[in-house]
Parts: C-alpha cells; sequence; structure tokens
C-alpha cells in the first residue's frame, strides 16, 4: 500500500493558547480569527488530523464518477471504485506536483497529469507515462508512485468523509451521538437524502470558525440580523425563539446542533408554503421511524455544525464547508440537499428556496457575510485583537436529567455549544495527537 | 460561453438601427434604477412571467459537459427567479433593519457589447449583451462581476418588459461574498 499518504510531522503548541481561548472564564479573543501563526498550527493540528466532509456519495453513484474538493488547504480527488467503496488522493502528481484533475466533477477511466504524462487509473494506481520506456532504464517501480491516498475514508448516510490521520478514531466515534440528531435530516425517510447538482462556491474575507460557530449554535443572532429577510419572505419577523417552550443545545467532541421542536421553524422562511405541507405530511412516517422527538426536528429553528467546519440547516436544506483560505479569508462551498424520495417538485422548489435564503444572492445570507467579515477584519487591530470576547451565555444550564444523547443543555439561545466547539479546538492546538485529547464529553452515549 | 448561447437561437434577423438604439437606451436606464436603488421602478419593468436566471457555473471538463455547457437548469443557481422572488428580493433591500445595506452599497452597473435580434413571436427581441458591476461598500470594499446575459424582450406601448434574463458569469467561484444587487 505505498500509495498510502505520508503524515506529517506535527510541531510543538503554540504557548499562551489560554490568552486567547479560556472557555472556562467564557472568553476568547479575536486574534484567533487574524494570527497567522494559529492559522498554521489549525491546518496541522485540525485540518491534518480531523475527519472533514468531502462528498455526499449521491454526487458520485458510479465507478470513475469523481468530485474534487480541499480538505484544510490540501487539494483532494474524490472517486468512485469499480467495487462500490470510494476513494480520496491527493490531487497532486507525485512526480512533480502539478495538479492532475482540473474539473469540479465528472466522469472518468482516470487522470492523466498535463506535465509529464503520467497516468493514472480509478484505484490511483500509476499505469502509464509519456516516454514510458526511459523509466524501465532507471529501474522505476510504478507501484511506488500511484496517486496518495488519503489515511480514512468513512461514509455515514451518505456524507463522505476522510482524515488525513490513520490514528483518528472511527468516524462513528468521532461523531458519537450526533449522528442520533443528524438522522432528524440525514435519514428521516426510506432511501435517506441526496445532493441537488451543483456547487455555489464563494469568497469571504473572515475567519472559518466565525462562520462554523455561527451554525454550531447561535440561533441568537437570527431574529436580530435576519429581520430584514424575515420581513421579506415572510411579511414578518422571525419566530421568537425566547418563546418556545422547549428547545436545546446538544453537543460532542466539538460538534453542535441547536433546535427547537416547532417542525416547520426553519422552512417556513422559504415562503413555499408546499415544503411546509410535505414536512406535515411525513411527519408521521418519521415519528414511526425516528420517534416523535426527532420527527419534530425535521424543520425546526436549527442549525448544525460537525467539527471543524461542516454545517447545514435543516428545513432550508443548505449544506455547506467553510473551506480555510488563510486566517482571514474562506471559500464557502454550498449545495442543496433532499430527501431521495420526495416528490420531483419538492426538490425543486426547495432547489430554489436553498438559494433564494441562504447562498450568495440569499436574502438571509448577505446579513451574515457582513458580521462576519467585520467580526474578522477588528481583529486586524493589534490592541482590538487582544481584547476579551464574550461568550458566557448559557453557563450554567446544562440538562442534569435528560434521556437525551449527547452533552445537553437547555435552551437554544446559548452559547454551550460555541464553547464546546471553542473547546475542542483548544484541545487540538494544545496537542499532537489524538491520543492526548481530553475528553470532554459528559453526556450519554445513546438515547434512552 | 458566447457559443452557447448563439446556440440557442438558430438564425437570427437584427432589427433596425432605431430599434437598437431604443433597447439600447432601455437597457442603460434599467441599470440606472438599479444604481439609483429604485427598486419598484426596476420591478415595474419586470413582465409578469419573468424567467429571472444566472445559474452557478460549474468547471467540467469538454467532455463532461452538462446541459448547457457549464451549467444546467436543474443545477444550483444564484438566481433562478419569477416575479414573486424578485419582489422577495426588493423587499429586503426595502427593510430599515437590512442592516447590511446600511450604509449603502454605492453601484455602477454598465451594459455594452449590445446585439438585438427579432424574437420569434411579434414584439419580441433577443438581446445579447455584455455588463460589468462595480460594488463599492464601507471605505475601501469593491467588488467587480463581469458577464454575458440574453435577454427576451416584450414591447408594451413605447417601451418594453423583460420576460427573460440570462446572465452568465465566467466564474465558477464567486471572488466576493454575496450579489447584493441585480444583474
Amino acid at each position: 500500500m505505498s500509495n498510502i499518504i505520508k503524515t506529517i510531522d506535527v510541531t510543538d503548541s503554540l504557548e499562551n493558547l489560554k490568552e486567547v481561548c479560556d472557555i472556562e472564564d467564557g472568553r476568547i479573543s479575536g486574534r484567533i480569527f487574524y494570527d497567522q501563526k494559529i492559522y498554521e498550527q489549525e491546518l496541522e493540528k485540525i485540518f491534518a488530523r480531523c475527519w472533514l466532509f468531502v462528498a455526499h456519495e449521491s454526487q458520485i453513484p458510479n465507478t470513475g464518477d469523481y468530485v474534487t474538493t480541499t480538505m484544510g488547504e490540501d487539494e483532494v480527488i474524490v472517486i468512485r471504485q469499480k467495487d462500490g467503496g470510494i476513494k480520496v488522493f491527493l490531487n497532486a502528481c507525485p512526480h512533480r506536483g502539478n495538479k492532475v484533475c482540473f474539473a469540479e466533477s465528472g466522469s472518468t477511466r482516470g487522470f492523466i497529469c498535463n506535465y509529464h504524462g503520467w497516468s493514472f487509473n480509478v484505484a490511483g494506481n500509476l499505469v502509464g507515462q509519456h516516454e514510458s520506456g526511459i523509466y524501465e532504464a532507471s529501474d522505476f517501480d510504478k507501484a511506488k508512485w500511484g496517486l496518495k491516498e488519503v489515511a480514512q475514508v468513512e461514509s455515514w448516510k451518505g456524507l463522505v468523509f476522510a482524515t488525513f490521520d490513520p490514528e483518528a478514531p472511527t468516524l462513528q466515534e468521532y461523531l458519537g451521538p450526533m449522528t442520533w440528531y443528524l438522522d432528524a435530516l440525514f435519514d428521516n425517510q426510506e432511501g435517506g437524502t441526496e445532493f441537488v447538482g451543483g456547487c455555489i462556491r464563494s469568497t469571504y474575507d473572515c475567519n472559518w470558525k466565525i462562520a462554523a460557530e455561527n451554525f454550531v449554535g447561535d440561533i441568537l443572532h437570527a431574529g436580530w440580523t435576519h429581520d430584514s429577510a424575515a420581513r421579506a419572505m415572510l411579511g414578518g419577523s422571525v419566530a421568537k425563539v425566547s418563546d418556545f417552550e422547549e428547545s436545546y443545545s446538544v453537543n460532542w467532541n466539538g460538534h453542535g446542533y441547536e433546535f427547537a421542536l416547532d417542525t416547520v421553524g426553519n422552512v417556513a422562511v422559504l415562503g413555499e408554503s408546499a415544503l411546509n405541507k410535505y414536512l406535515h405530511t411525513i411527519k408521521p412516517s418519521v415519528a414511526e421511524r425516528l420517534g416523535e422527538f426527532r420527527a419534530n426536528m425535521i424543520g425546526a429553528v436549527s442549525s448544525c455544525t460537525l467539527f471543524p467546519n461542516f454545517s447545514f440547516l435543516a428545513g432550508q436544506n443548505t449544506v455547506r464547508v467553510w473551506q480555510p483560505r488563510g486566517p482571514n479569508k474562506i471559500e464557502l462551498f454550498t449545495w442543496v440537499v433532499v430527501n431521495k424520495s420526495a416528490p420531483q417538485e419538492i426538490k425543486e422548489k426547495w432547489r430554489k428556496g436553498a438559494m433564494m435564503t441562504f447562498s450568495p444572492t440569499g436574502v438571509f445570507e448577505m446579513d451574515d457575510g457582513e458580521n462576519w467579515e467585520y467580526c474578522t477584519k477588528t481583529a486586524k487591530g493589534r490592541v482590538t485583537a487582544a481584547q476579551d470576547l464574550y461568550i458566557g451565555l448559557g453557563m450554567n444550564s446544562r440538562a442534569e436529567e435528560t434521556s437525551l444523547p449527547g452533552n445537553v443543555f437547555k435552551g437554544q439561545l446559548n452559547e454551550a455549544n460555541a464553547r464546546a466547539y471553542y473547546q475542542q479546538w483548544f484541545d487540538h492546538l494544545s496537542t499532537k495527537r489524538w491520543s492526548e485529547l481530553p475528553n470532554r464529553n459528559f453526556g450519554k452515549q445513546e438515547a434512552e | 460561453m458566447s457559443a452557447q448561447i448563439e446556440k440557442q437561437n438558430g438564425q437570427q434577423y437584427p432589427v433596425s438601427f432605431e430599434q437598437h438604439h431604443k433597447i439600447s437606451c432601455f437597457l442603460a436606464y434599467e441599470y440606472r434604477l438599479l444604481d439609483e436603488e429604485r427598486f419598484d421602478d426596476w420591478l415595474a419593468l419586470m413582465h409578469e412571467d419573468i424567467h429571472y436566471w444566472m445559474p452557478g457555473i460549474e468547471n467540467r471538463r469538454r467532455e463532461n459537459l452538462l446541459e448547457h455547457g457549464f451549467y444546467a437548469a436543474d443545477h444550483m443557481a444564484y438566481f433562478d427567479d419569477g416575479l414573486r422572488d424578485l419582489g422577495r428580493r426588493v423587499a429586503r433591500f426595502k427593510q430599515p433593519s437590512a442592516w447590511a445595506e446600511n450604509p449603502a452599497t454605492r453601484n455602477v452597473h454598465q451594459v455594452s457589447n449590445i446585439e438585438v435580434y427579432y424574437g420569434e413571436t411579434d414584439g419580441e427581441y433577443v438581446v445579447h449583451s455584455v455588463f460589468q458591476s462595480v460594488r463599492s461598500r464601507g471605505l475601501d470594499e469593491q467588488y467587480v462581476i463581469h458577464g454575458r446575459r440574453r435577454d427576451l424582450l416584450v414591447q408594451e406601448g413605447g417601451s418594453f418588459k423583460i420576460k427573460q434574463r440570462l446572465i452568465l458569469i465566467p466564474n465558477a467561484t464567486l471572488t466576493c461574498k454575496n450579489i447584493n444587487t441585480f444583474l
């Protein structure tokens, strides 16, 4: 297996990280959004270690179907194998490092490097070169020079994740009990989900964590930031989250899901009554499949981030990855997810509705972008970046008696998930390998 | 990209010099409305059956092209709007709580390379053009978007309504955070 990737040397942790991220004290500082040294640590200690979302299975149904994406700033090819499995390769030729696949998606029998004609099959093996005779004369061993394959690839209900780190825990272990909640969107009907075709990419001058943290547990901003969009789409303000009788913030290993149980609060902002109706129609079957509790989540006011940079909104059905491009820049990749079994006209309404609300032209996203960019840009100031930022809402809101899995906190207007997210960030930056990572989970592994 | 636009039109008959001038002036007027934030007046130029479409551009190999080359009707799009959708976008711009529009974004929309042909139906015109949209926000933000358009205009009295607009940018990745304008 000589095509398996070489792991990188992990450098020492930065000193005094606690000055910029002290979760017990409920504070972080803007430096974590702007500092180049911190960013370099993130690339090796988070993006070269964690499980990262790379594709949805539905994007690559047949042998040779591929998409290209990035894991951190590393470019990769995600390609369906003959045996139905999926491999993920570095998108770089092992001869001089040139990119071997320039398209974002397609179907192929292999990849040929433009530089010296090195040719690779779907399995990543080197199968030929321009002027191949001269390689034989150099005792060249083809078997050693295939495309470099990432250490681990696993799927969970259509979502494909990969990690560069052979020591990373299994995906199941990494996600832990969060999968119980993810089912509310990704497994609420027989057949699961699929992505609508295409991927919209845009560029923000913001730090990747600002955006990821927004989805991990910040519904607080919605009523204020998105007032204009809500009025445009609904003719009134968004649902007042503090009025919900029951809502939660749940986290695990830095992942977080905040949600109410109002079934259609999120989907309603798409302004398409047919979609509300669809969710109400499938709800009894969801209840049968997942139970009443999760049936209430299918399109409820909610958001989720899986550490470090994969996020989605159930109801709006936008799925996204905040791709890091330096400490103060991201590329946002967005997709639309729908139930495979949904009627075509319902899928079509989601395709349009998700774009109308959460995309570069989305009436909701417009106001997010401005906030995230300036949360980042103010940290350019050396003095500003050193000041404390408050992150202490809901400090004592742990749900002591609950049958729900995960680390459960009462109420979704709560910074518990954001704290858990930054704590995980801190823990990764403070350690060199998975075995040293502290386990801060206190909740149940499974629902009771 | 232009080759694909041509293909969808078949045989084309250019309009008279005078009609070309009228339509050029209409397009310039439409863009000035946007620059002056006269969104209701702009909306009034849309036909009730308007299809305002700006598909996402996908970077595909020549042997793996989509329905229309770099884009497809059932894939993701920046805009894929009818009149109701455009109205909702305008409604957001007009809210005092559209925080990211205050201070205002300053716009300059430019249109050029205008070709006008008779459409298949009387009183309809197929108009090709190239646009440039320059936006500035705050003290130092500037975003430039270039692209091609294909419009279907319908004569109504002395003026026109826009019945179809196809907007194609060359970029597979938008180089800015949003498109808080119309193109």
